[in-house]
């Protein structure tokens, strides 16, 4: 068991704190120096080894030399950008791919600003940025889902 | 008077080996990696796609198994695993019914190559007993090509393989590389000259509505057709597939008359593979140590300075 501080009741301001449910770091175990001298270096090195024991033992692979002139097998994009990707081959004007492509950044922008009249944090009480988030969040999963599918199940996934 | 001399000389080589061809590409009517190694110098493509699939069609899975890395200058195994169900009968050239043969490719990095006889353990010569590895052709040896073997006794082909060694080789460095892999089982759908083989659906080549199916003496299945103008065509099937359409069924051009009666399939996969240093193991494994200790250290420092701190009360 590590060393403990007992806290100091006969304090006026640390029972002023406690009162206001603060000032839980003026007891117990000392951040400095039994934490942050002993204890986090023991982490730091720990990731060390884990970093360069992943780098001796799975070196990342060089791949292919690119060739502009040889488009491979399957194109897909980075996976962040599936919905995007599946939007832009899906609609059938290049325009309004790009618009839609477009819409996503305009719409994150508005988030700020929906119902920026409600006070409250808690989702349950901000119903419509929540129903958007939920919805935004579903489609963009959806389409990134069919992303990996052939065009013709692109929209449906092949379950319709 | 040289330049015809050569020019002779250049028609009679080319003629002796379009004559020696003939027959050599009459009697390969299966799955075989000779007709890649003829057309192409590199059997995979930039774009990725491996040239057995330019003549298998249909697509399978396949999978391979190798170590994740391997120390330079050792021997190891690839197996490749080519599934299908073994009671799958394929269509022979001459519409007979048999097992389906397998055959693979392995592209290995270079420098990777066959290991040599005297390398390979008894077990693996043993296990692989009628498998005939050779190299893609004499200046790829990295390049491996096995088949057509009996595909019921060979769903699994290991390629026991000889791992490079950076020391002796410069051009050669501890990284990780890419094997890529392609197996076929059973009969292609096309040759290389772009004749269909009879591994195929027979569509019908007229529209009109069937008043005949007639099975011919060589087995040879013969079905009638009249159009709206009355005229009689007649489109041969041959030996083997099996007809689905009957009489009286009105047909539509390309519709197909027979069951498809390809059980086969090529594919292809990747697997990457690490050629390893082994003074960076051992070098990593004394840091990892090293590391070790220093952590203990810390928490046995920690533990003295508690009782320092329990002691003068301080803190």
């Amino acid at each position: 068991m590590s060393i403990l501080k007992k806290p100091d009741l006969t304090d006026p301001k640390l029972r002023a704190k406690l009162a206001k449910g603060m000032g839980h770091n003026y007891y117990g175990e000392p951040a400095w120096p039994n934490d942050i001298f002993y204890m986090f270096p023991i982490c730091i090195l720990g990731t060390f080894v884990l970093v360069i024991g992943l780098a001796v033992m799975e070196p990342s692979a060089l791949g292919e030399k690119a060739n502009p002139f040889a488009t491979p097998l399957e194109i897909l994009p980075e996976w962040y950008f599936f919905p995007t990707f599946n939007l832009l081959r899906v609609l059938p004007n290049k325009l309004l791919g790009v618009l839609a492509m477009a819409a996503v950044p305009a719409g994150l922008i508005t988030v700020p600003f929906i119902e920026n009249v409600n006070k409250f944090q808690n989702p349950f009480r901000r119903p419509v940025a929540s129903t958007v988030f939920l919805i935004g969040t579903f489609v963009a999963i959806w389409l990134g889902i069919g992303a990996c599918l052939p065009i013709s199940k692109a929209i449906t996934l092949g379950l319709f | 008077m040289e330049l015809l001399k050569r020019l002779m000389k250049f028609f009679i080589i080319s003629f002796i080996f379009v004559i020696s061809s003939i027959p050599f590409s009459m009697e390969m009517s299966e799955a075989y990696p000779i007709y890649a190694q003829q057309g192409y110098t590199n059997p995979r493509a930039a774009n990725g796609r491996i040239a057995c699939a330019n003549c298998h069609l249909a697509e399978k899975p396949v999978q391979i198994e190798s170590p994740k890395a391997v120390l330079p200058n050792k021997v190891f195994e690839a197996a490749v695993k080519i599934p299908y169900s073994k009671d799958a009968k394929q269509i022979l050239g001459n519409g007979q019914l048999s097992g389906l043969n397998v055959g693979a490719v392995v592209i290995l990095p270079e420098g990777f190559k066959l290991a040599p006889n005297n390398l390979i353990s008894k077990e693996i010569k043993e296990k692989s007993k009628g498998v005939f590895i050779s190299p893609y052709s004499a200046t790829q040896e990295n390049i491996l090509v096995v088949g057509p073997i009996a595909g019921d006794t060979h769903q699994e082909i290991i390629f026991p393989v000889l791992s490079p060694d950076p020391a002796t080789n410069k051009k050669i460095n501890f990284l990780k590389y890419p094997i890529y892999v392609g197996a076929n089982r059973g009969r292609g759908q096309i040759y290389p000259t772009g004749e269909k083989s009879n591994n195929n659906i027979v569509t019908s080549s007229f529209e009109g509505q069937v008043i005949d199916i007639q099975t011919l003496a060589k087995g040879e299945t013969e079905v009638t057709m009249v159009n709206s103008k009355g005229n009689e065509t007649k489109q041969n099937i041959p030996k083997g597939l099996s007809v689905v359409v009957s009489k009286k069924d009105n047909i539509k051009l390309d519709q197909p008359l027979t069951k498809d009666p390809n059980v086969g399939g090529f594919g292809q996969t990747d697997v990457e593979i690490v050629l390893q240093d082994p003074s960076r193991v051992v070098g990593f494994i004394i840091f990892a140590f090293s590391v070790l200790f220093t952590q203990i250290f810390f928490v046995i420092k920690k533990k003295q300075f508690e009782k320092v701190q329990a002691a003068e009360l301080k803190f």
